[in-house]
């Protein structure tokens, strides 16, 4: 599902003239199979995060490939990548970042209405993803008015509503009390085995990485390899 | 993303700002309805001015006034005539012969008016559109037809010029003639000097029609149109062509043209307006001088076209301010709503669905405002078509023509300032929605933007 190949990245600091690079990840190389949850663990500051925002296309690697579902994303425009994001990958953040000024029901709309979903079918999926997510009465209540763990779960509403084979996850339990970040965690490994998506999770709770069959080791931007710890 | 979905986007995101959007809407109302009121005032007066030059004079008339040969003038004559009328396009030519003197028109001894008499070709006058008031067209030679205004100045003969009429030099009603004319029977008296002596010569004849009121109010039309048997009557009695009076020494003179039959009058008549500048275009290649209202509208039209642009141009200027507005609630709305389009971006919004939408956002206030502004425009429009006339004619005590028109708005004004509007602002949202694409994802899910 993921494959990611020798890859650098660096940061550059400082005004002009004097310029310094912060080396964040060197020489990654990993793979992740359909259907495996796997946790990208690591200290604060340890690049974990940056490898994520690379694998999402959010920022560009100095150097390496990325490959997703068979598509080297790397090689990417902007607007291709986009597209491809839309429909290839879900997203999990730690504060949810949903639109406040939209209902839970708009928030998980969204993506159908940028891929161009028809009006009256989006209404049946938005409707059933909601009920996956036990939320099926919340629909109408903005960010403001759901809890955090209810909040986290339109977040992951949004991010299956296209039905991507591919959910990255930042930290998703960051914000959230330890008896909902329990049931956060089974409602991801119950979507693992009902629905097949694969889910790279960053996080540094050792609870959150033993959900996954794998994790993932990074320190100092340079990468610790696990074993598996639970078989698929 | 679909277009309507866009839309809906657009107006849940203008609806969260409304006094701010509805303030910058206002202000590109008010750039529009100036740039239409301004513009206006041009084409109110082309109007006026065009309508004006139309009911002088028919459009489709083309008056031919001689023809040159070899660096002179020379009169009409009937192969001119001829000629004319096989030109493909022309519905009629009339033609006039003046006499030479106005003569004294007198009715039951007591009432008399001393005007021009001329010939007139009745049947090529008919088809040009001639049409008589009051009676029918003469039959026989002693019959003739009178201008509209011919019994309004037929007075009594026996008061002094002070006594008989009132301030606006026409005749007071009670010295004007109110019997009938219809089937009256009139004299016609013309004269000649012969030896320092006034020979004076009497033709009765009848009237049996009365011309339709001219177009203009101002106009008065009191002419007599003979037949052609009056006036060589005319001619015999005074020896001259057209019934010239004589002065010493000028005998001689007129009877070189005594033998050529001329024509003091023509007009051609054009089937269309189309055909007109065509016909005058082939008259003017034929060494023929001619006069049509076209020529002179194109004079109007071009200066006019020039005032409008002019106008458009100053008007724009306005719309220039307002799109500062919108520049700037754009601007602001891209600020604001910089974390949800980091979300977008990040589930998959394209750039170009990004700047989609707030290009959209920003010709929709450009729309509304080009609407409201149209909208205002036709008020003001209105109150200065009322109220500008009433303000001048008591400030300056003068009657304004009643063609007037000071504002004039007509649908391709709105289409221009509309299209303006929407090019103004579409222009003006173009760097804020530009901005808003190269919003990067992580600062603004930072809430770093």
């Amino acid at each position: 599902m993921i494959t990611v190949k020798n890859l650098h990245h660096h940061f550059e600091l400082g005004k002009k003239g004097e310029k310094s690079t912060l080396s964040v990840l060197r020489d990654i190389t990993f793979q992740v199979k359909e259907k495996e949850i796997v946790a990208i663990k690591g200290r604060s500051g340890s690049g974990k995060s940056t490898l994520l925002h690379l694998i999402s296309g959010f920022i560009r690697p100095v150097q390496g490939e990325i490959w997703i579902d068979g598509t080297k994303v790397t090689d990417l425009n902007e607007t291709d990548f986009a597209a491809f994001r839309l429909q290839h990958v879900g997203f999990i953040f730690q504060n949810f970042q949903l639109i406040p000024s939209m209902t839970a029901h708009q928030n998980v709309e969204l993506p159908l209405i940028l891929d161009g979903t028809p009006q009256e079918k989006r209404k049946t999926i938005v409707g059933e993803t909601l009920r996956k997510v036990g939320l099926e009465n919340h629909g109408e209540h903005y960010p403001s008015e759901l809890s955090g763990g209810q909040q986290q779960r339109v977040s992951i509403a949004r991010a299956l509503v296209l039905n991507p084979p591919l959910i990255l996850a930042d930290e998703p339990t960051g914000s959230l009390d330890s008896e909902t970040e329990e049931h956060l965690l089974e409602l991801i490994q119950q979507l693992n085995k009902e629905m097949g998506i694969t889910f790279l999770i960053i996080t540094h709770d050792d609870q959150v990485a033993h959900i996954g069959n794998r994790t993932i080791e990074i320190a100092d931007g340079l990468l610790v390899e696990g074993g598996v710890t639970h078989e698929i | 993303m679909k277009f309507k979905d866009q839309f809906q986007f657009v107006r849940q995101n203008m609806k969260k700002n409304k006094v701010r959007v509805f303030m910058t809407m206002l202000a590109t109302a008010i750039g529009c309805a100036f740039l239409i009121v301004l513009a206006s005032v041009g084409f109110g007066l082309h109007d006026s001015l065009i309508q004006d030059t139309m009911q002088d004079r028919a459009v489709t008339e083309i008056q031919v006034h001689g023809k040159e040969v070899d660096g002179a003038y020379q009169t009409l004559q009937d192969e001119d005539i001829e000629y004319f009328e096989s030109i493909s396009g022309v519905k009629a030519v009339t033609r006039n012969k003046q006499l030479q003197q106005s003569p004294v028109f007198s009715i039951d001894d007591d009432y008399q008016l001393q005007t021009m008499a001329m010939t007139t070709d009745f049947p090529s006058e008919l088809k040009a559109g001639l049409e008589l008031s009051k009676g029918k067209l003469p039959e026989k030679d002693n019959e003739i037809i009178v201008g509209h205004d011919f019994a309004s100045n037929l007075a009594e003969s026996n008061i002094s010029d002070e006594e008989l009429y009132n301030d606006e030099n026409q005749v007071k009603e009670e010295y004007q003639y109110d019997g009938k004319l219809l089937g009256k029977e009139i004299e016609m008296k013309v004269i000649q000097i012969e030896d320092n002596e006034e020979k004076t010569h009497t033709i009765p004849l009848t009237i049996t029609g009365i011309t339709e009121a001219p177009n203009r109010e101002w106009f008065q039309d009191q002419n007599v149109y003979i037949s052609e048997s009056v006036l060589e009557e005319v001619e015999q009695f005074t020896g001259t062509s057209r019934g010239m009076v004589s002065t010493p020494g000028q005998e001689d003179m007129s009877s070189g043209q005594q033998q050529e039959d001329y024509y003091d009058q023509v007009t051609i008549y054009a089937k269309n307006i189309e055909v007109v500048q065509e016909i005058s275009d082939l008259l003017e290649s034929k060494d023929y001088a001619s006069y049509s209202v076209v020529s002179e509208m194109e004079q109007i039209n071009m200066m006019f076209t020039i005032v409008k642009a002019g106008l458009i141009i100053v008007g724009t200027i306005a719309v220039l301010i307002a799109s500062i507005g919108i520049y700037n609630t754009m601007t602001m709305a891209v600020t604001e709503r910089a974390p949800d389009i980091g979300i977008m971006k990040a589930i998959g919004a394209k750039p170009k669905t990004i700047k989609r939408i707030f290009v959209l956002e920003s010709s929709m206030i450009g729309l509304a405002g080009a609407v409201i502004g149209t909208a205002i425009a036709y008020i003001v429009s209105m109150a200065v078509n009322f109220a500008l006339p009433l303000i001048l004619e008591s400030v300056f005590q003068e009657e304004l023509p009643p063609e007037l028109r000071f504002s004039m708005i007509p649908w391709t004004l709105v289409l221009i300032a509309v299209g303006i509007c929407l090019i103004v602002t579409v222009l003006s949202g173009l760097r804020p929605a530009k901005r808003a694409t190269q919003i990067d994802v992580l600062k603004a899910m930072r809430r770093e933007v």
